[in-house]
């Protein structure tokens, strides 16, 4: 297909992607403590994250192999084994927020306990890979998730003081809750800098055969596409600032959130809230599933693929057949999903370097990019975001589990 | 030729392009001759060993032996470039021997398989 | 004429080397081999530095930005030719000569 149609469909694929559980929770709590305060936080998460998915689709582009093939490849297994575990458990955590999100959404539109949609909503995200195709997992479910955009709706209705949220772009400290703010801002850095989703789009890069002409087509999806998807949770922020903390309240449970939308846009906005929801959430959990089995059957040199049948790819299948049902199982535990969703964001920043570097050292080796390794301004970059975001995820996360 | 970049961890690909594994482990002869590259091997404990010796050697005092291990001899390997190309069909290799054990007792039950 | 043995490439990468006299050299990061004719010929092996700490810096140095931080050392490696490793042990290689203290391998 044409390459100007390419670049649209990334482009939705990467706004109508960019909102899931962690990246709504994060914002949520952000603009009801602090107001617009923490904006910052995801302008520099969804940089990074750009910066982060135009390297994995380069690595992909111009040495054919995806981020996992090639870790296993220059690092060898035991040096492999370390981000291998690491994004392994913080992926499952996050996939399990995600299934919470789906099941949430259903609970407040039907009134029935997420604990019972569990076990639903997990078999049919198995289907969903079971019988999909790679495309219809990419783009499909990313363009259902245009509805995301509702937000940035709510958010222009409730006449938001630009000159605030301009503000909110330089960092600030905070009158009060030094550590709380702290904390959520690192939250934020995993919700937008998730290692899943470079891991997804290095793979989608190879499904879809991308070779070294696509590195124009690369840079701007990544840009463009995870920038405008970046302004959707600046407007959740803005719609928590806006409903929330005028009025003092705290987001500290799931059943506050529809509110985000309800307050702007009525009836229609509480339904908007659970449709967004649902299909942001159930779209990354689709993602993180696939990601997690092209992270193990290509790490271990198995058939993977999502556009062959199951039993051509036997053991990948089995990856996400397992994944799923377990993620279930942890909801249907009764979890509280809030919590769940801020702490494995909160993990996925404690885990950045570990599951950064890698690709870090890849995208400098000529080995595998030719001419077309990093520039030193990337490379000083995402190191400077990685150590930040753990280094105040170790400060932070210690303090916040003492403190609840 | 880096034996250990080049070989060791690469993806080995049959001759109809099926993946069969990365390369666990290569096999030296020294002795009979001047020493070199004798096979590759794919699968069983042979991962294992490079984890934890202490768990490999454990495993294959339990199982009796080595697992489900395919020892290619390096004769039948043809092109070391981005992956390594061998000279047949796997698809009786034991290399494979999960794989297929995962599509005949799980997966293959499955409908829509 | 000893009998054909056969080694694990993958067990004997990162093991630890003595020269003859009994000092540690460096452990064994890689082993260079030739085509002659149908066959790969061992040539060569590279040792590293031995110390975890020498490890972890001849790494950071993969890292531009690092480098330019001075966060990293350039490994001291060493080529020496396969015929001057005693593999007996092959869980404990030594050299056949007495390396440190002459100029024996090209050191880097």
């Amino acid at each position: 297909m044409s390459k100007l149609l390419e670049i649209a469909l990334g482009l939705v694929t990467g706004i109508g992607g960019f909102l899931e559980a962690g990246s709504l929770a994060t914002a949520a709590q952000a603009g009801a403590a602090f107001g617009f305060q923490l904006i910052w936080a995801i302008a520099l998460g969804t940089i990074a994250i750009a910066v982060l998915v135009e390297m994995g689709g380069r690595l992909a582009a111009v040495s054919q192999h995806t981020l996992p093939d090639a870790m296993r490849e220059r690092f060898g297994i035991r040096f492999f084994l370390v981000p291998l575990v690491a994004v392994v458990v913080v992926s499952f955590l996050v996939l399990a927020s995600e299934v919470g999100g789906v099941c949430l959404a259903l609970q407040f539109t039907t009134g029935i306990s997420f604990r019972w949609w569990a076990v639903p909503v997990a078999v049919a995200l198995w289907l969903f890979l079971w019988k999909g195709t790679f495309g219809m997992v990419e783009k499909g479910a990313s363009m259902l998730g245009l509805v995301t955009l509702s937000f940035v709706v709510g958010a222009l209705k409730l006449h938001p003081p630009l000159a605030d949220v301009g503000a909110g772009l330089v960092p600030s400290l905070p009158a009060h809750d030094t550590a709380q703010y702290w904390f959520m801002g690192v939250s934020i850095l995993g919700a937008s800098v998730s290692p899943y989703l470079f891991y997804f789009y290095s793979a989608g890069a190879v499904e879809d055969g991308w070779d070294e002409s696509y590195l124009g087509i690369n840079r701007v999806v990544a840009g463009l596409g995870m920038t405008f998807g970046g302004t959707i949770a600046v407007a959740v922020v803005a719609c928590a600032t806006l409903v929330l903390h005028s009025l003092g309240i705290q987001v500290d449970r799931y059943e506050q959130l529809p509110l985000l939308l309800s307050v702007p846009l009525g009836l229609w906005g509480f339904r908007l809230f659970a449709a967004s929801l649902a299909i942001a959430c159930f779209g990354a959990a689709l993602e993180i599933a696939l990601q997690l089995a092209y992270l193990v059957a290509q790490g271990f040199g198995w058939r993977w693929g999502e556009n062959v049948r199951p039993r051509e790819a036997a053991r990948f299948a089995l990856v996400y057949t397992v994944a799923l049902p377990l993620a279930g199982l942890l909801i249907v535990t009764g979890v509280d999903v809030l919590k769940l969703t801020i702490f494995s964001m909160a993990l996925t920043a404690l885990s950045l370097p570990v599951t950064v570097v890698p690709l870090l050292v890849l995208m400098n080796d000529p080995d595998y990019l030719g001419d077309r390794t990093n520039g030193w301004l990337s490379n000083g970059a995402v190191l400077a975001v990685c150590v930040l975001a753990c280094v105040v995820a170790l400060v932070t996360i210690p303090l916040k589990i003492m403190g609840s | 030729m880096e034996l250990g970049r080049e070989v060791l961890d690469q993806q080995v690909i049959d001759a109809r392009g099926i993946h069969m594994g990365k390369v666990d482990g290569v096999i030296l002869s020294l002795g009979d001759g001047p020493a070199r590259v004798s096979a590759l091997v794919i699968g069983g404990t042979t991962l294992l060993w490079r984890i934890h010796a202490g768990l490999a050697r454990w495993v294959e005092r339990r199982r009796g032996g080595q697992g489900h291990v395919d020892r290619i001899p390096w004769d039948q390997v043809m092109k070391i470039g981005v992956d390594i190309k061998v000279n047949f069909e796997a698809e009786r290799s034991p290399a494979l021997h999960w794989e297929r054990w995962v599509r005949d007792r799980i997966i293959g039950r499955i409908p829509g398989a | 004429m000893s009998a054909p043995q056969e080694i694990r490439l993958e067990r004997l990468l990162g093991k630890l080397v003595l020269d003859a006299a009994g000092w540690p050299v460096g452990r064994i990061e890689e082993v260079l081999a030739q085509p002659e004719g149908d066959a790969y010929l061992l040539t060569h092996v590279v040792i590293g530095p031995d110390s975890r700490l020498a490890q972890w810096l001849a790494a950071a140095h993969q890292l531009p930005t690092l480098r330019a931080l001075g966060l990293s050392r350039r490994p001291s490696i060493r080529k020496v030719p396969w015929t001057w490793l005693d593999l007996t042990d092959p869980d404990k290689p030594r050299l056949h000569r007495a390396v440190l203290g002459d100029q024996g391998g090209a050191a880097h």
